[in-house]
């Protein structure tokens, strides 16, 4: 249930970048980066995003995630790339395997632990143009 | 409607530079510090206590901070032990988190210890995704979660690197094969460590201690 608790982290700094970036008209959708390693449920995250948003400025707005898939480093052979997938039945998902795809040895995450909010979409005559900040 | 790109950055971004300087402190200090995860009742206490008593017997300094959401039992448990502890309430939180962790190691006597063991809460998946700047993370799962718990939690053994299997003395009882569990793991992560152990009575706490290099 730490879905509440990164929620309440998206919230914070949603308001903390509206308080700064004011938008003209009403938020509906907030668009989150979800990292592929977070152990995150997107339903439960959506949830506590629908009630910890009542009767503040982004209330009504849903959570819009995609998942990005894990990006790893070789500190061994240099490889630099997707992971590698465990992909075998009985698995219920395909489980990315922190080893180097090419050489085999223990790799770095360059990206998949992330969660961030991206953009919103606005809904309302007077906003500014798309892509602006 | 129109889209507004925000690029505010990365929430848990915050988080890892909150762990980097608790890695930081700690390492400035000279003391080694372990991350105990694992379900409610896998044996992280009973473990921490028995690494704790081989340790000291070598001579070397430990410390331990108890995370719970309420309580201090487990904190009690460490300090009858003599280990300089401290306890973490999290109040209605399911993980510690780098924030929590650093501020209780403002507080606590670093200069005390060599190794610092931090007990996570009793949860096996939420305390994943918060790092705390610890030099290294410890899985603790016991056989009587059943033989499927990698299976379960894949992403979550995939990402840690040492795990201890434990309550072998029950494995026959429950019906359970260990050696499945580490089949899984070693799928999951090739470079993972696994080691069964029985805490109470101390078996496998020696292996255990090595592969953590204490």
């Amino acid at each position: 249930m730490h879905e509440y608790s990164l929620a309440h982290s998206l919230l914070e700094g949603l308001l903390e970048h509206l308080s700064a970036h004011p938008v003209e008209g009403r938020i509906v959708k907030v668009h989150v980066r979800q990292g592929e390693l977070l152990i995150l449920s997107q339903e439960a995250l959506k949830e506590a995003w629908r009630i910890l948003t009542e009767g503040t400025p982004v209330a009504g707005s849903e959570l819009e995630i995609e998942q990005v898939p894990v990006e790893v480093r070789c500190p061994g052979c240099g490889y630099q790339g997707d992971a590698r997938y465990l992909a075998e039945e009985g698995w219920h998902q395909a489980i990315p395997i922190l080893a180097c795809p090419e050489c085999g040895a223990q790799v770095e995450i360059v990206a998949g632990r992330d969660l961030a909010i991206d953009a919103l979409t606005v809904e309302g005559p007077s906003g500014p143009p798309a892509g602006q900040d | 409607m129109h889209e507004i790109k925000t690029g505010f950055g990365d929430i848990l971004k915050r988080q890892l530079e909150l762990a980097e300087r608790n890695y930081e402190l700690l390492a400035d200090r000279g003391v080694r510090a372990i991350n105990v995860m694992g379900a409610i009742g896998s044996g992280k206490t009973v473990l921490i206590l028995q690494l704790a008593q081989r340790l000291q017997a070598k001579g070397v300094r430990v410390g331990a901070i108890a995370g719970d959401v309420a309580g201090d039992d487990d904190f009690k448990r460490f300090q009858t032990a003599g280990l300089p502890s401290a306890v973490i309430n999290t109040g209605d939180d399911c993980h510690l988190d780098a924030h929590r962790v650093g501020h209780a190691l403002k507080e606590f006597p670093l200069s005390a210890v060599d190794v610092l063991f931090i007990e996570n809460v009793g949860n096996l998946v939420c305390p994943a995704d918060f790092p705390l700047g610890t030099e290294q993370d410890l899985v603790v799962i016991s056989v009587t979660e059943g033989d499927d718990m990698v299976r379960k939690h894949p992403k979550m053994f995939a990402q840690t690197d040492v795990v201890a299997i434990n309550k072998i003395d029950l494995a026959e009882i429950v019906g359970v094969d260990p050696q499945k569990i580490v089949e899984d793991y070693r799928k999951v992560n090739p470079h993972g460590r696994a080691v069964l152990t029985d805490a109470r009575s101390g078996r496998g706490v020696e292996e255990l201690l090595a592969v953590l290099g204490l």
